[in-house]
């Protein structure tokens, strides 16, 4: 007994840490939400309660961009989730030539997002792009890949692809990895097709793993910045301007009360969103347990 | 062997003289000093740098640069100054931000007295100076000029374009996708420069983003017809202005796609250097072109000094020597094309070995003298960003010139309060 309440205070500086960097931040952005606060205007700084979450609720721009970052969000996520399965799957086939390859398929990976961003905007450039450039040569081409509206949103989602597909990759087939190879086996001598084993032995015993990276991913994309920032700006027109980068303008222009707001709506939507997510792939595993 | 002692007396005196007079002009209270400047990135920095060593040679203020790109600087400068961080000693602001910076910025008129304003071109001063006090020096003017082929308008046996009818149908005749040949490079994407020049069009046909009495204005008749002008010219662009930004029309004129571009003087030295351009030598500068007036539009880039700098005679004395004639003859000589500050003086602008090193200088010094600036408000930052998202959801076709017209009133009228 004497041990176990002495154990608690073990947990007294981690308790103060996440307290002092996470929580006090937080309840400052919060706080800092009901406030009218311009930084241009520092002697004019009012409380305002709710009024800069019911000018967000009020606002088309803003509703546009909560669709635009979900759909951007859902695309990128699905995409990246479903060719890092695969190329987890294709991988943890025992073929040896496969081996060297992995290393240069996390690459991606070490890139700076900004970094990566400029790059494949040289690579979409409409005159000197070198995409444009084979695509014409097989007679697909040239395409708008960011001055296009509808585009633009593919263009950028491709891109968060590229930069995350290896963090898919490599998180399930780390699971794959560890799978038991007896209950394979065991399915193997009871006659069970590839995709039988796969469809009732892996997917279930994998859940777990791919529901996490989908909600870190998922997490992420809803948050993407900086490719969306190099790439197109928000633009064309609104066709790409997501929450965050609404929020950066707010941030810019030195409105912290509606900036602070944004932040904490995205902070509750992704929020409802792994609460949603978990609870529709966890409750049936609990209750088979 | 021993130093005698009047001969030790000798050299401390001579040390103290030549220490006096290697900074006669430099105040005591500056000398010794280090400031923080916030700088533009890149092509305003490089020029900077390669100069900075003689200032610091022979003032002894060391200036320590902190270097952002164009789409932070406003906001890293304003976060900066409010919250009273004091990181930055001095600022090089684009004169738009002049107004929502003042507040934190140290009035400057009884300094700007000791200056030979003489020299200064007056509308580089003003673009310093909000409601009546001088809060910055201008350090490199800037306006948009008219850029066309001179040997494909001498080819055909035509003029460069004075009036928006005649670019029109300069920019048809010239564009022939066929042959990658296009009329005009300007940008019709999200950037700040869409909105830009369709405000210049707008301008030009009479009409005010803010109106005398404070209200968006730009829902007229002369706004409805400079946007119509404006929509019109996008006809005769390269194919992809839509994600084109400063660059890109610098890229088009360099690559020879485009027969006339309108660009800030600053974007055209590149256009001028033969290791990057193509078509460096064949190009001509011109006033943009004129409906009912010709309003070429101001963007000074000004130096001033935080309100709550502890160095504020160092940091003038950075000031002085940035937006002086040495640093601007030195600016002309500097070898690299892809970088210029060009003189807000006189006697640089009209210097023959700067006429000759920069074949733009006579329309930037004609454009700087009949310039109109951006409306002087605070809350312009906002304004312009309303300005420029606007326009890019109607280069984007998700406005019509008649909606897009009606949200860019209501949205300056919003942030103005009205």
């Amino acid at each position: 007994m004497g041990t176990g309440r002495a154990g608690r205070w073990f947990l007294l500086p981690g308790l103060v840490f996440l307290f002092a960097i996470d929580l006090v931040p937080l309840a400052y952005s919060g706080w800092v939400s009901f406030y009218n606060w311009w930084l241009i205007r520092p002697r004019d700084v009012r409380f305002i309660g709710l009024a800069n979450y019911t000018r967000l609720v009020d606002d088309p721009e803003f509703s546009r961009a909560v669709v635009v970052t979900t759909l951007f969000t859902v695309g990128a996520v699905l995409l990246e989730f479903l060719v890092g399965l695969l190329l987890a799957l294709l991988f943890a086939q025992p073929f040896k030539f496969l081996r060297p390859i992995r290393v240069l398929l996390l690459l991606p990976l070490f890139v700076v997002p900004v970094v990566g961003a400029t790059m494949w905007r040289v690579i979409f450039h409409p005159e000197v792009g070198v995409l444009n450039y084979y695509l014409g040569a097989i007679g697909l081409g040239p395409l708008p890949w960011l001055s296009d509206p509808r585009l633009a949103l593919v263009s950028i989602t491709l891109v968060d692809a590229w930069r995350t597909i290896p963090f898919m990759f490599l998180v399930i087939y780390a699971g794959l990895e560890v799978l038991p190879s007896e209950l394979f086996e065991a399915a193997a001598v009871d006659g069970a097709s590839a995709w039988q084993s796969f469809r009732h032995i892996t997917v279930p015993l994998l859940t777990y793993i791919m529901l996490l990276a989908v909600l870190i991913r998922g997490m992420d994309a809803f948050r993407e910045f900086d490719i969306i920032f190099v790439l197109t700006g928000g633009g064309p027109g609104t066709a790409t301007q997501t929450i965050q980068i609404l929020n950066y303008r707010a941030f810019g222009l030195g409105h912290m009360g509606e900036a602070n707001a944004i932040g904490i709506v995205t902070l509750v939507i992704v929020a409802v969103m792994c609460f949603v997510l978990m609870r529709a792939v966890l409750r049936p595993q609990t209750t088979r347990g | 062997m021993r130093i005698s002692r009047s001969f030790k007396y000798l050299v401390g005196a001579l040390l103290v003289v030549l220490a006096v007079a290697s900074g006669a002009d430099v105040p005591a209270s500056a000398q010794g000093k280090a400031i923080t400047l916030s700088m533009l990135a890149g092509y305003k920095e490089d020029v900077l740098r390669a100069s900075l060593p003689d200032f610091e040679k022979k003032t002894g203020i060391k200036v320590v640069i902190d270097a952002s790109p164009f789409g932070d600087l406003y906001k890293k400068q304003l976060l900066s100054l409010s919250t009273g961080a004091g990181r930055y000693d001095v600022v090089f602001v684009d004169e738009p931000w002049i107004p929502p910076l003042s507040e934190f910025l140290l009035p400057l008129n009884e300094r700007m007295k000791t200056l030979d304003l003489q020299d200064f071109i007056p509308t580089t001063v003003a673009s310093g100076a909000f409601q009546g006090t001088q809060y910055a020096v201008p350090v490199d003017p800037n306006v948009q000029l008219l850029v066309y082929r001179k040997d494909l308008f001498e080819q055909k046996g035509l003029k460069p374009p004075a009036t928006w009818d005649e670019l029109l149908a300069d920019a048809k005749a010239f564009h022939d996708p066929a042959k990658q040949q296009y009329g005009i490079a300007v940008t019709a994407s999200s950037d700040i420069q869409t909105a830009l020049y369709m405000l210049l069009a707008m301008w030009s046909y009479g009409a005010e983003l803010v109106d005398a009495n404070g209200r968006g204005a730009l829902n007229s008749a002369a706004g409805r017809k400079g946007g119509e002008v404006f929509l019109e010219l996008l006809k005769y662009t390269p194919p992809n202005v839509k994600s084109y930004n400063f660059a890109d029309v610098n890229k088009a004129i360099q690559l020879g796609q485009a027969a006339m571009a309108i660009q800030w003087a600053s974007g055209a030295r590149p256009m001028e250097d033969k290791t990057r351009s193509s078509v460096a030598g064949k190009l001509g500068y011109a006033l943009v072109p004129k409906a009912v007036r010709q309003t070429p539009m101001r963007g000074v880039w000004t130096l001033a000094i935080a309100k709550n700098s502890t160095n504020q005679d160092a940091a003038w004395q950075f000031a002085t020597w940035l937006s002086g004639k040495d640093f601007g003859h030195a600016a002309v000589k500097y070898p690299s094309a892809t970088s210029a500050i060009h003189s807000p003086r006189f006697s640089v602008l009209k210097d023959p070995g700067t006429k000759a090193a920069l074949p733009y200088a006579d329309a930037l010094l004609d454009s700087l003298q009949i310039t109109k600036e951006r409306p002087r408000l605070r809350e312009y930052a906002d304004i312009q960003e309303n300005l420029r998202v606007t326009a890019g959801k109607l280069t984007a076709g998700e406005l019509t010139l008649e909606a897009a017209l009606k949200e860019i009133d209501a949205g300056t009228n919003r942030i103005l309060g009205k």
